[in-house]
């Protein structure tokens, strides 16, 4: 039987998933007609990733060339760890348009991928995020500084769409400060701006990072991740990887960092304005507030899936794949796994051994990881410190958007 | 108790080194010290290991005595 439409439904008799059921409550039947781009999946969310990690662990979209949707934890990892089998090099989202250039080195194998990753890690590892956790705390301070008078904020605006970039452009890749302003909104615009000037923006981007390797090169060694980035890595067949490779490594950084982020940053601003009782935990044991990042990103995944290209017929979870085939990793189901963590729906604090996939499995692992846990754990110390009772503003709602990233685009909150 | 730790599976997600940094220590690029090799866990640190091998998002480190 050819892989191609298959779904894996835990209970096929289960009326609560049955087509018309599905069509009644969301919409759509998101088991066996998938789309990550349905509004009434950014709608029904939770209900939506909930029902389908539980009860159909291996979903199917008819969306272009068609592609399988695998949610729970352990397929996750399998398949984000055997890239032999599952190739990233060609695309991380299906249906890829074969005339954009590939971004390194999230759509890269290895051995090229490693040899990237092996000089970059370096540079992104636990222990270098340790030495910037002070500048971080400044950098979130002088945020509060601004709105804390006012007892309101737009968080999305005023604080998570501003401290990831800072964070990342000032104390990563060492852009002069004054540049800031200007290149923090056009990121933002590329990325969430209407549609028709997305691309005018993001290009803007692309030319400000090209120019600034340029004038970096021009300029001598610091020891820096961008020094490493333009000294390069020689790839396998004894060339030395192109300068539009050295220049997408940068922009890889920055776009995989930015709306990931705010995300996480949102998600955790609101769970603790509607969770009280979850705050006060905070408060009384500041001790679990790095427990309490681990949680927040399992249950609130900012990636909803990335895919990966079948080189060879494989079977996962009881499904036959075909060569070529395409299948997404689902992170945010995985994070809301029954079979791995007991509750899924509840974020325990106290508990440390938090198993997720939130930062992706196997070789491309998450490179920002240990500068988001970094920057999330700052940002709940901090601003407890001086905002620590504060509620989502009476009479507005938080609004999200979903497509392979779940984004939040505004979050009004208030305090006393 | 002896813990092993898979060269090919570990990718330097360093939460071992957070839970148990009496057992596991992170390179300079921050992937576990001990891969390919048999860590023997101090008296004491079971727990640690415990949490850090249960914590790990690779399931990179398994019971060697299993
Ligand atoms: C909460 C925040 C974040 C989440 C949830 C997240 C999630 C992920 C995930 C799931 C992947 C794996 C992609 C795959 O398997 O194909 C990934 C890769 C990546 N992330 Fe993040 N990320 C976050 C923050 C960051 C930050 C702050 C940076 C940069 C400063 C960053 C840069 C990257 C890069 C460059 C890759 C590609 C790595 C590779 O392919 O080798 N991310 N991220
Ligand atoms: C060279 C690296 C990268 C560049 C230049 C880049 C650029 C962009 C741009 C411009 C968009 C907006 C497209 C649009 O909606 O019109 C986008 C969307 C997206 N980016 Fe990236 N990105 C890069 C790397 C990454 C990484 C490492 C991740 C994973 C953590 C990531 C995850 C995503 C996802 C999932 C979307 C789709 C958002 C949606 O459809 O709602 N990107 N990227
Ligand atoms: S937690 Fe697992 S993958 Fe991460 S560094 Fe430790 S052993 Fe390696």
């Amino acid at each position: 039987m050819s892989g191609r439409g298959q779904v894996k439904i835990v209970d096929e008799h289960d009326p609560e998933i049955s087509p018309e059921r599905l069509i009644e409550r969301f919409g759509r039947d998101f088991f066996r007609d998938f789309d990550i781009d349905d509004p009434n999946l950014n709608e029904h969310f939770h209900e939506v990733i909930d029902l389908m990690v539980q009860k159909c662990p291996v979903a199917h979209s008819k969306v272009g060339s068609g592609y399988h949707v695998f949610s729970t934890e352990d397929a996750v990892r399998k398949i984000g760890q055997d890239w032999q089998t599952f190739s990233s090099a060609k695309g991380y989202i299906p249906n890829r348009p074969d005339d954009q250039p590939l971004m390194i080195p999230v759509e890269q194998d290895p051995p090229n991928h490693t040899s990237w990753r092996r000089v970059l890690n370096p540079h992104m590892s636990p222990q270098v995020m340790d030495a910037i956790r002070a500048d971080v705390a400044r950098e979130v301070n002088l945020l509060i500084d601004k709105f804390i008078d006012r007892s309101e904020c737009e968080f999305i605006s005023e604080m998570a769409g501003l401290l990831p970039g800072r964070a990342f452009f000032i104390y990563v890749l060492g852009v002069p400060v004054d540049d800031l302003p200007e290149l923090v909104h056009d990121v933002d615009k590329s990325l969430f701006g209407p549609l028709d000037t997305r691309t005018k923006y993001h290009k803007k981007v692309y030319d400000y990072l090209e120019d600034f390797m340029k004038k970096r090169q021009a300029m001598p060694p610091q020891g820096d991740i961008v020094d490493t980035i333009l000294k390069g890595v020689t790839y396998k067949d004894g060339e030395a990887a192109p300068w539009d490779h050295q220049v997408s490594v940068v922009l890889d950084l920055t776009y995989g960092g930015i709306s990931t982020t705010i995300y996480a940053l949102g998600s955790i601003a609101r769970h603790l304005a509607d969770h009280p009782e979850q705050r006060q935990q905070l408060l009384d044991h500041p001790e679990w507030i790095e427990n309490s990042v681990e949680e927040f990103v399992r249950a609130y995944s900012p990636v909803v899936a990335m895919g990966r290209t079948c080189m060879k017929d494989t079977q996962v979870d009881g499904i036959d794949l075909k060569e070529g085939d395409y299948v997404m990793l689902g992170f945010s189901g995985a994070g809301r796994d029954p079979r791995t963590i007991a509750n899924p729906k509840e974020l325990n604090f106290a508990e440390p051994t938090i198993h997720h996939a939130t930062f992706g499995v196997g070789p491309h692992r998450c490179i920002g990881s240990h500068l988001a846990r970094m920057e999330l754990a700052v940002f709940i110390t901090e601003w407890l410190k001086r905002i620590p009772h504060f509620q989502v503003k009476p009479g507005t709602e938080p609004v999200y958007e979903t497509g392979f990233l779940r984004a939040m685009s505004s979050l009004y909150l208030e305090w006393k | 108790m002896q813990l092993k730790v898979d060269e090919m599976l570990c990718s330097g997600h360093g939460r071992c080194a957070k839970f148990a940094p009496a057992v596991f220590s992170l390179d300079e690029a921050g992937f576990n010290t001990a891969v390919g090799r048999v860590v023997d866990v101090p008296p004491g640190e079971e727990d640690n290991a415990t949490k850090a091998m249960k914590a790990c998002p690779e399931r990179a480190i398994s019971d060697a005595g299993q």
